[in-house]
Order: structure tokens, then C-alpha cells, then sequence
């Protein structure tokens, strides 16, 4: 190393920096980072808004690489960038919102799985070398070749614990369903990432329910909460079900539709209980389609169908955790990646 | 991007390069002033509101306005090009 040129302070002190070290990319790094790689190092992913610097199969290993990842986690970096690069995720938007949401990727097939990626006890992190840095290396992405800088392109009044890293897999061997990808359709040796943007998760415990319906008010309840934009916008709610509450769905026959269908149906509020505070408006009741003063109006939490985002995850324990959603200039994507 | 590093610099910094704001008018009598809506609530509200005095009070010649399609998302190109084409003073309004 050279000596005038400390490191790991020139990566610190790097406006885009995440505000913690990086793993210092040399070229034989980078190049170990690309070996398994049948990619054209050159070959443009993307150009990351709003900056709109281009990113290049190289460069997002590089920035894998700062992030701790291993070379096998490259494809799930690539393929998630790829992902949240399309136009009607509008990532763009949110790199300058004043909200604080982040693109949540969930992943499923599997890779994933060969990789470590934890969908188990503490998933969300910290913990997981796989799913701290692939979540973070999009992040300096988005930092570095985007711009999405707190203060600076980002109007983000607080930021979130989920802006440095989100991704996590699904606990398959304890979900009594079908995966997330699955239930669209993909199919189950396919390597699927899903990413919604979201909220950091709200913990929604249930310690009394012993039947789906009492449980299934509950979660429905967290998902609906004033001053959460999916209450006005159709938007995205992601449910990450802990293995035991999905256990006690499943245990009374429900499937994973059934239960996708009783969260659509009972998350919302009454137009009445939205207005002593957050974020009701007259105009956002009638760009609805809802009459302002129809008190009785029941505003739902999720919108349509593709906007539920139901997974299995996290490890024993009587907790599902909810994600709120961001506004309707964002929908959220799926596809296969290159494992 | 530093040469002289031991290491690489991710840092493309190609596009960070600070563009100038376009001169300021002095005078606004006889100028055709632009404005943009970005389409949050009550954006449209403040936007009369500035065209009324721009007339009243500056001698603005014209005012005309367009509005983006959704304020999360940058104007299109087109709108963007035809403000430039049309008006020599723009103002972007960010309702709420």
C-alpha cells in the first residue's frame, strides 16, 4: 500500500460512503470477484439514476467486492440491479424522495440457497454475510454511481436501518407453501428475485392467536396504519409470516391464496379513522374514487392482488413482520437472474 | 477517476461535474415565463397563484404551463424540450 494514501479513510471520507469500511478493490480482487463471471466485464447494466452513471458488469463487481461479497453472490448483485433498474420500479424516485423506503429484494430458487442467503431467526440482520452484502453493494451503487446522497440528490428526512442492506431469502424448509416466486407462476429450480419497495419491518406479535382469523385481523391491522403512503396510493405491502403463524394458517387448511385474499380483504381502515391524523387529504380520497365524506368508506392498505408481497421467513417465534409501501410510481418487479 | 492509487477509484465522477445555472433576467416586462406542475396536491394552487402576480406585478408577457405526469418521476424529455423552446424564465413547483 502506498503509503500517503490511508484506505480505508479514502473510502470513508467519500460523500457516498455508507459509514463503514470497504474491502479496498485492487485489481486482483476485482478479478477474483469476476472468475466465475461468464460476462463481458465491459457489458453496460445500467445507467443508476439520477446520476445516471453507467454501471458496468466490472463496476458492479467492484462495488461487490467493497461490500464484502463472495464471487458467487455477483449474479444475485447483478440481477438485482438489473431488477430495480426498470422504468416502473422508479428507483429513480425514490434516490430523491423525502420518504425512506428501500428496495427490498427477496429471493427465492436455488442459488440462493447454495449461497447462504438467510431467510431465517434474524434475517432482516444483522448477521448474514450474504445478506449484508449483497443489500449493501447495491447500496454503494446507488451512492456512488447514483447519487442518491442524504442532503444532496436525497431529500430523505430520515433515511432507514433497510438503506443498508435488504435482501433476504425465504424460510422454505419452514413454510408450509409454495414460494413467493412460485406463486407466480415461476418455477421452483428457477432463481427468482422479487424486490417491492419498502419500509423498514414493523415486528407484529401474536402470541394468543390460535386460529387464522383472530391472527389474520391482527397482521391485517399492522399492514393499515395512518400516514403509511399504500393507505392512498396502490403500492406495495410486503408480509415476511413467521414460520408459526403461518402454521396456524396452514394447520386450518388455509393456502398460501387464502391468506394473501383475507389480508386484501380485512387490511384497511375506515375513512373516518384516517382522518384525525397522517396523511388523509380530500383530493387523495377522490383520486380514488372515494367520496370525501363518506366516513364509512373502507380504505384498503393494499390496493390489487400483485401488490401483497407474502413470504415465510424468519426463524421460531410468534412475530410477522410488515413493510409498508411507498406511492404508486413504483411497482414492484420480479425475474430471473443468471445463477 | 485517480491514477495514482494503489488500489481502483469506483468514483466515475463524469457526470458530477457542476453545470452553471442559466443567467438570471434582471427584468421580467414582455418575457414569457413557463411553469411546471409536478401534479402533488396543490401544486397547481401555488403555480396560479405566481402566474397572477407574474402578470400583475412583473408585466410578464405570457405565462403558460405544462404538468409532469407524476411528481416521483423526472419530466419527459419532450416537455422539457418544448419549455426550453418556448419561454425564456421557468419555474418548477413542488406542491404538497
Amino acid at each position: 500500500m502506498n503509503g500517503a494514501v490511508d484506505e480505508f479513510q479514502f473510502f470513508l471520507e467519500k460523500e457516498w460512503s455508507d459509514g463503514f469500511p470497504v474491502v479496498t478493490p485492487t485489481e486482483e480482487r476485482v478479478a477474483w470477484m469476476l472468475s466465475g463471471m461468464q460476462r463481458d466485464p465491459e457489458a453496460l447494466v445500467g445507467d443508476i439514476p439520477p446520476a445516471m452513471e453507467p454501471a458496468t458488469v466490472r463496476d458492479v463487481a467492484i462495488h461487490a467486492l467493497m461490500a464484502g461479497c463472495k464471487p458467487e453472490y455477483l449474479p444475485v448483485v447483478l440481477g438485482g440491479l438489473e431488477l430495480i433498474l426498470r422504468d416502473e420500479f422508479n428507483m429513480g424516485g425514490v434516490q430523491c424522495t423525502m420518504h425512506g423506503v428501500a428496495p427490498l429484494m427477496i429471493v427465492n430458487g436455488p442459488h440462493a440457497q447454495k449461497i447462504g442467503l438467510h431467510g431465517g431467526n434474524g434475517c432482516f440482520g444483522p448477521g448474514f454475510r450474504a445478506n449484508a452484502t449483497i443489500g449493501r453493494a447495491i447500496r454503494l451503487l446507488l451512492l456512488n454511481l447514483g447519487g442518491g446522497i442524504a442532503g444532496k440528490a436525497s431529500a430523505t428526512v430520515f433515511g432507514s436501518p433497510l438503506r443498508y442492506t435488504a435482501c433476504l431469502a425465504e424460510n422454505i424448509e419452514r413454510s408450509p407453501w409454495q414460494s413467493l416466486a412460485q406463486s407466480r407462476g415461476y418455477a421452483a429450480d428457477d432463481n427468482v428475485i422479487t424486490c417491492a419497495m419498502v419500509e423498514s419491518p414493523r415486528l407484529h406479535f401474536d402470541d394468543c392467536s390460535k386460529e387464522p382469523q383472530r391472527l389474520l385481523r391482527g397482521i391485517a391491522d399492522a399492514m393499515a396504519a395512518s400516514g403509511s403512503w399504500n393507505m392512498w396510493f396502490p403500492s406495495n405491502v410486503v408480509v415476511a409470516m413467521g414460520p408459526q403463524h403461518a402454521a396456524v394458517c396452514a394447520n386450518a387448511g388455509m393456502s398460501r391464496k387464502d391468506v394473501e385474499a383475507r389480508l386484501l380483504e380485512l387490511a384497511g381502515r375506515k375513512q373516518k379513522d384516517l382522518k384525525p391524523g397522517g396523511n388523509w387529504r380530500p383530493e387523495r380520497a377522490r383520486a380514488m374514487g372515494i367520496d370525501p365524506d363518506d366516513d364509512e368508506a373502507f380504505i384498503r392498505a393494499v390496493k390489487t392482488p400483485e401488490g401483497l408481497h407474502l413470504v415465510v421467513a424468519g426463524g421460531t417465534g410468534p412475530v410477522t413482520a410488515v413493510c409498508h409501501g411507498w406511492n404508486d410510481s413504483s411497482r414492484a418487479v420480479h425475474g430471473i437472474y443468471d445463477a | 477517476m485517480t491514477t495514482d492509487l494503489p488500489f481502483i477509484d469506483p468514483t466515475r465522477g463524469v457526470s458530477k461535474t457542476r453545470v452553471p445555472a442559466a443567467p438570471r433576467p434582471m427584468d421580467l416586462r414582455g418575457k414569457t415565463v413557463g411553469l411546471l406542475d409536478n401534479t402533488k396536491e396543490q401544486g397547481d394552487v401555488i403555480l396560479e397563484t405566481i402566474a397572477q402576480a407574474l402578470r400583475e406585478r412583473y408585466g410578464v408577457a405570457k405565462v403558460v404551463t405544462w404538468r409532469k405526469q407524476f411528481y416521483s418521476k423526472p419530466a419527459p424529455a419532450e416537455i422539457i424540450d418544448e419549455m426550453a423552446n418556448e419561454v425564456q424564465v421557468a419555474v418548477a413547483a413542488l406542491g404538497g
